[in-house]
């Protein structure tokens, strides 16, 4: 490792020091620091992996590595970036907290979450063993300007050959990666599960054929985009999956169906998280898994130590029980939307939008959430909105049809900690980035006063 | 007296990337609660666009591809739209919609995509796009008012026109003159999403006002109680005038 690289990394663990002896918890800043002064560190320790799996895509990265480091993690130490830090500065961060003084790494396998725009200035200059791509989705808009662009930096990320890829069959975005790429491309896409909630007025993104311009035709939607799509000039359609998952709602299991050239194997693993999009999570996981040599009776095993990430219905016991659930984009909160409907409790529903950098600052997505057809399906008997556009989540929700009168606005976040209404068994708070590691911290202190 | 409005929204799958269709949900909200019977008509690709049929129209935002699809359909109907807009049809045109209203407006590799020429009105690609909370002040009839929102735009417009309203905070049509948007007979163009209307009602009383004078009846709008939208307007101000 070349003097630049070290000095790098000596000053981003002096940076990781400070920041401990200031009682602060820095995920991002010591490789920050360290990125500035030694602009190499970050290949010249990824390229000391022996194994790594990176996961990105719009929705459920964070849920995906999750699931991927418990299927993955075989006795022998793993890393993995924890808490969504997938810039480069936040990989450089969990690599460089696992290296010695003089940058050797001490694990040599890895899990990261990678954001789609660092993607590409990663895979320059080294080469994973897998891609994992969860969905091709609306996000911030004010980061990357169109969905185009997006995928425009995946299919890049992801056009090394020797690189397995793992992508999603149901999406026709995140399927298009594959296309041309005939090596080591696996997909997996979710059969039976026709969710009779999905929505035709949702947001689609990707639901033209990339070749053409027409509308896809839908046999059916599972959610936004996703679905069993063809166009109708034939140029374009959802690929047979080689990993085929079956989710039994009822039972909280996700039976998988693998493809083999000739014959077809079955296996089943419980399925800890709620909703159909984070059954896509786990799939992808378990698929790329599979890809990566794990046996079935290990996934079905490994599966219990899944650790579920900050804000991904996170439970918080008491009377009543509050629920939090990070909600970035219209598709994914439209997802969030689906699975509190299944959900038979009265419940009280809190919005918490914050508009800094990392949440988005254009808020107009909050139209293209799709409350119009929640709303009457919700069981909800409160309505409540905070954050720093807690205003503006009023306004949307009086225009899907709430009584004006009936929205509470709150101004602060410990007065979100603490709601609750007459009869309300479960509180739900959707938060946007930026708040949900301070509620998760206020809510754990309300729930321990108990 | 015929209390009936009919208002289409142009190509609404294609051209919905800042959430317009919250523009049409205010439009119609605040003429419904006037007593208006309210129609809306949603003109998809493929679909006759009969300018006879509507008393405003909506034209929204999109991709760069899918604004040159657009363009091209719209290509068809230039001549019908000219002479309604000519006799006051009033038009919200916003972001792409409102590029697409000029001569030609520049894509960022240089490529002129020929706009409706509507206006005399050119859009030049610029190196960064101009992002951020954006707020103007507004002149109607002696009065001063604020529009607020977001902008995120890549072009460069610029045109002779009175705008709709002179700079307060961020770039407005060009990050150069001041000027955000325009104002041409019943034309409001601008770059301001998020969406415009919501937090902004009393553009939409000017538009529904347009209308009405557009099917020859009084213009005169009965107040409405509108105070969480003047909240959140007055709120999000305050919040971009304190941006540094
Ligand atoms: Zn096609």
């Amino acid at each position: 490792m070349r003097i630049r690289s070290i000095t790098g990394l000596w000053l981003g663990r002096m940076t990781k020091w400070v920041l401990w002896a200031l009682g602060r918890k820095g995920t991002s800043l010591p490789g920050l620091v360290a990125a500035r002064v030694a602009p190499r560190l970050l290949e010249e320790l990824l390229n000391q992996l022996s194994t790594c799996v990176i996961v990105t895509g719009t929705n459920g990265k964070t849920t995906t590595t999750a699931f991927l480091y418990a299927f993955l993690n075989d006795g022998e130490a793993w890393l993995t970036n924890r808490g969504g830090a997938n810039l480069q500065q936040g990989l450089l961060a969990a690599l460089l907290a696992k290296s010695d003084w003089w940058g050797r790494l001490q694990v040599k396998k890895a899990v990261l979450e990678v954001d789609e725009a660092t993607l590409p200035k990663v895979t320059a200059k080294f080469h994973p063993q897998a891609i994992v791509v969860t969905n091709v989705l609306r996000d911030q808009l004010d980061r990357y300007g169109e969905v185009d662009l997006a995928l425009r930096m995946l299919s890049e990320g992801t056009r090394y050959a020797g690189t397995a890829l793992i992508t999603n069959a149901d999406d026709p975005l995140a399927m298009s990666l594959g296309l041309g790429r005939p090596e080591l491309t696996y997909y997996y896409g979710m059969t039976g599960v026709v969710d009779t909630t999905a929505r035709r007025t949702d947001v689609r993104d990707g639901a033209f054929c990339l070749i053409c311009g027409r509308e896809l035709e839908y046999a059916y939607f599972i959610y936004g985009q996703i679905g069993a799509y063809r166009c109708p000039e034939g140029h374009f359609e959802r690929p047979q999956p080689t990993f085929a998952g079956r989710w039994e709602r009822a039972g909280r299991r996700l039976v998988v169906c693998e493809a083999e050239p000739n014959t077809a194997e079955e296996f089943t693993v419980e399925s800890p998280v709620r909703g159909v999009f984070n059954q896509y999570n786990l799939l992808a996981a378990a698929s790329a898994a599979r890809v990566l040599g794990v046996s079935p009776k290990a996934l079905r095993r490994r599966v219990q130590n899944f650790a579920p990430p900050t804000g991904r219905f996170q439970v918080f016991p008491g009377a009543p029980e509050r629920v939090l659930v990070l909600i970035k984009n219209p598709t994914g909160a439209n997802g969030v939307l689906r699975a509190l409907e299944d959900d038979a409790a009265a419940k009280a529903v809190c919005f918490v939008i914050n508009d800094d950098d990392a949440d988005g600052r254009d808020v107009s997505w909050l139209w293209d959430i799709n409350l119009e057809e929640f709303i009457p399906c919700s069981r909800a008997a409160e309505w409540l909105c905070g954050g720093t556009r807690g205003l503006d989540m009023a306004l949307r929700l009086a225009y899907a049809g709430i009584e004006r009168t009936q929205i509470r606005v709150l101004d602060k976040l410990a007065q979100v900690a603490e709601v609750s209404a007459d009869g309300v068994e479960t509180v739900y708070i959707l938060s946007t980035y930026t708040a949900l590691h301070p509620l998760s911290d206020l809510l754990k202190e309300v729930a321990n006063r108990g | 007296m015929d209390r009936s409005l009919r208002f289409v929204h142009l190509f609404p799958e294609l051209l919905n990337l800042y959430a317009d269709h919250g523009n049409m949900a205010v439009l119609v909200g605040r003429a419904r609660a006037r007593g208006f019977a309210v129609e809306t008509v949603a003109v998809r690709l493929g679909t006759e666009l009969r300018i006879e049929n509507a008393d405003l129209v909506l034209l929204g935002g999109g991709s760069d591809r899918e604004q040159v699809i657009v363009g091209k359909e719209l290509t068809r109907y230039r001549e019908d739209l000219l002479s309604a807009i000519d006799r006051g049809l009033p038009v919200l045109a916003v972001c792409g919609g409102y590029q697409l209203l000029g001569e030609y407006y520049e894509l960022p590799n240089g490529e002129r995509v020929p706009g409706l020429r509507v206006l005399e009105m050119t859009t030049r690609a610029g190196r960064n796009r101009l992002i951020g909370n954006v707020a103007i002040e507004w002149r109607e009839g002696g009065e001063r008012k604020t529009i607020i929102g977001f902008e995120n735009h890549g072009g460069r417009t610029t045109h002779e026109y009175p705008p709709l309203g002179t700079v307060i905070k961020g770039f407005g049509n060009n990050g150069r003159d001041g000027k955000e948007g325009v104002l041409y007979k019943g034309i409001v163009g601008t770059y301001i999403h998020g969406p415009l209307l919501p937090k902004n009602p009393h553009v939409a009383d000017r538009l529904i006002r347009a209308a009405l004078r557009y099917r020859g009846q009084d213009d005169t709008l009965s107040a409405l109680a509108d105070d969480l939208e003047w909240r959140v307007h007055d709120a999000v101000l305050r919040q971009i005038c304190g941006e540094k």
